[in-house]
């Protein structure tokens, strides 16, 4: 099973590399792991997708609330949660291709925000399955590099 | 103004802080100098390691936390080891590493060590001072930190130019962490189903841990134990909760524990751990409980403590005295006495299968006798190997206390921490029973015993070897020894003469009475050597 934890952290020097190292030490995965600001200045909010048994998710859920610098730990279950990643790409192509590359972009929502004379930058913001399709479908074409940022989550408001 | 030393020496007395156990260099000079005008005793050891042991051992019998420093570099990695056992027995001491100056951190200087980060796995928390004014909140939250919900080692680095920034000093505002806020009460609901479930229960057990000792709630869980007539087993760390003497005592469960006490968890229907981790010593086969139904109730500070190694029927987050205090509260009728007919039968039909060589020391005759000789409220330090499974076994409690390296078992750790103890209580009786591996783990520390007049008793129990793994290579590796024989050693009985020890000798059973009685009567420090027969074993 998959755990989504959206981890509210003190913004301090260090903290990132205490809970890296805790999922390291304790053998938990991390599938992804997202770090970035809230709109407090003081507190970073990471988002971090792990795989395991229930035991597992219980247990990465007590180690992160035992780490001080932890603030508050949610644990959603993928249901209750939307989840995002972005990935910027970059793939060659040729006059003919181009208007391949294009017409899959549209389809799947993806924008061009860089065009050279040899390759583009795409970018593609959408669930994680859908960045993993729009990777295999650019792959013919030629990927120079990727660069993605692995999933955020918020949680739905349930009415 | 003040230096940035002097708070901090100025925040330590304000924790009622009156000794420190550090050893020196370029980078703690300042805050040397500040304690040289105050009133804490400064006790100067011989190795880093065994200074954080010794506050280890300080902090144990004082029950708060105790202070170690240690400059930077190889001294605060020195450090680590009593980190790491700190940590793993859960006992609150606060580590004080020099650091070099801010602006040439991370740049590989000389003694340069990035300690927080190389103890980050054995501290509960870290700090690296980075502001002199912090310092008052720093101190005040590290020692709030170590000593609440479930204690443990705090590191405070401390940078050269912080210890000498001058400030003005403001004494800290109460502690406000917002994300350390430990659950201590206790769930009533889940201690009303606690009651329940003993009330349904025919065979219940307790299992007392090291948690019992440190939440200071031998009393309640012992009266609670009389009160209802519940056995109870102990781990390694939970000895001491129950006198020897009281029937209702099974004695260590485990790999290393009593076969009755096994018999005890195997039978049980009911298994109430109390302040016991789990970890693989003691509970060797947790799956086994889960597969049948014994109802597990699990009562521990530390959450993640829970269900971590052993499904649980009832988690009980809190301290183990005030829930004990809520439990004594529900009276009820219980009537357990044919399961205790059952044990006791088993526990007087025990026979020690193990043989001993007469023209040695038994060590199993020697752990009882000098544990009834020793005044009630002594202390008795076990360090790790044969010597601890020995005394472990045999310690006879009375009212004192049995402290050995339980987690960790880190070797070395009994004479420092003996010496801890005896600066916390200076009247104390305080034994430390090694062996001669162990024993040579610290030795140095003889010269801080007597530097610092801490006269402590000190057991080596000499077989040559190191007993322990000589008997796993011998079950394990078809006798082929190796690494294992302690060819070398020093004649402890000029070494005792060398540092103006007294000493003492046992070479077999006769005279036992007598040389343990002058050994413990002797006015100051002792030595005191067993011979032991290589080859018996401490496995049964």
């Amino acid at each position: 099973m998959k755990g989504i934890f959206s981890v509210e952290v003190e913004n301090k020097a260090g903290v990132l590399s205490h809970v890296s190292g805790l999922f390291a030490r304790r053998g938990f995965n991390i599938d992804s792991l997202a770090v970035g600001e809230t709109e407090d200045k003081d507190i970073s909010n990471m988002t971090i997708i792990s795989s395991g048994d229930e035991r597992v998710m219980e247990q990465i859920e007590k180690q992160l609330n035992k780490k001080i610098d932890v603030i508050k730990v949610r644990r959603f279950s993928e249901s209750k949660v939307v989840t995002r990643e972005l990935l910027m790409i970059k793939v060659t192509y040729t006059n003919a291709t181009r208007a391949d590359i294009m017409q899959i972009c549209s389809i799947t929502g993806a924008h061009i925000v860089d065009l050279a004379p040899k390759s583009m930058v795409i970018e593609l913001t959408a669930k994680t399955k859908k960045v993993d399709r729009f990777i295999k479908l650019m792959q013919p074409f030629g990927i120079v590099q990727i660069a993605r940022t692995g999933a955020v989550a918020i949680q739905r408001e349930i009415d | 103004m003040m230096t940035g030393a002097e708070v901090l020496v100025r925040c330590l007395e304000a924790e009622g802080i009156d000794k420190v156990f550090g050893y020196p260099g370029v980078t703690v000079c300042p805050l040397f100098d500040a304690i040289y005008d105050s009133d804490i005793r400064l006790i100067l050891v011989r190795q880093e390691q065994n200074g954080g042991h010794m506050a280890s051992g300080c902090a144990r019998v004082l029950k708060k936390p105790s202070v170690c420093i240690a400059t930077s570099g190889p001294g605060a990695t020195n450090l680590i080891t009593a980190l790491g056992t700190a940590y793993a027995d859960s006992i609150p001491i606060v580590a004080i590493t020099g650091q070099v100056s801010t602006d040439l951190m991370g740049r590989d200087v000389f003694q340069e060590a990035d300690i927080t980060g190389s103890a980050e796995p054995f501290v509960k928390y870290s700090y690296v001072v980075r502001d002199a004014k912090d310092l008052p909140r720093i101190i005040k939250e590290a020692f709030h930190i170590a000593s609440t919900g479930r204690q443990g080692p705090v590191l405070i680095d401390l940078p050269i130019d912080i210890q000498q920034a001058k400030i003005e000093y403001k004494p800290a505002g109460p502690v406000n962490i917002r994300g350390y806020k430990p659950t201590v009460k206790g769930n009533s609901l889940q201690i009303k189903k606690v009651i329940d479930t003993l009330k349904k229960a025919k065979k219940p057990l307790i299992c007392v841990g090291g948690g019992t000792i440190l939440g200071d709630a031998e009393a309640e869980v012992r009266l609670f134990a009389e009160l209802h007539g519940i056995p109870v087993v102990s781990t390694m760390m939970g000895i001491g909760v129950m006198p020897t003497s009281s029937p209702l005592y099974l004695g260590m469960l485990g790999e290393n524990g009593k076969p009755y006490a096994n018999y005890a968890v195997s039978e049980c229907d009911v298994f109430m751990l109390v302040g016991a981790r789990v970890a693989n010593r003691a509970v060797v086969r947790p799956y086994r409980l889960e597969r049948r139904d014994t109802a597990i109730i699990h009562i521990d500070v530390d959450p993640a403590e829970i269900g971590k190694n052993l499904g649980t029927t009832i988690p009980l987050v809190g301290d183990v005295k005030i829930i004990f205090s809520k439990l004594l509260e529900f009276s009820f009728e219980s009537d357990y006495s044919e399961w205790n007919y059952d044990l006791t039968i088993r526990k007087a039909a025990y026979t020690d299968k193990r043989t001993y060589n007469p023209e040695y020391v038994d060590p199993r005759l020697f752990v009882r006798t000098l544990s009834e000789k020793m005044e009630d409220d002594a202390i008795y330090l076990a360090d790790v190997g044969e010597n601890q499974l020995w005394s472990a076994e045999n310690y006879v409690m009375k009212s004192g206390r049995f402290m050995t390296s339980g987690g960790f078992g880190t070797m070395g750790y009994s004479l420092p921490a003996a010496l801890g103890v005896r600066a916390a209580f200076p009247d104390r009786q305080v034994v430390a029973v090694c062996g001669d591996g162990s024993f040579q783990m610290s030795l140095m520390e003889l010269a801080t015993m007597q530097q610092w007049d801490l006269p402590v008793k000190i057991v080596i129990m000499r077989n040559g070897y190191l007993g322990l793994v000589r008997e796993y290579q011998h079950r394990s590796y078809k006798d082929r020894y190796i690494g294992v024989k302690l060819d070398g050693s020093p004649d402890f009985e000029k070494l005792a003469a060398a540092y103006g020890i007294d000493y003492f000798y046992l070479r077999d059973n006769s005279q036992m009475d007598e040389r343990i009685d002058s050994f413990l009567k002797s006015p100051g420090a002792a030595i005191m050597v067993c011979e032991v027969y290589p080859y018996d074993s401490v496995k049964e």
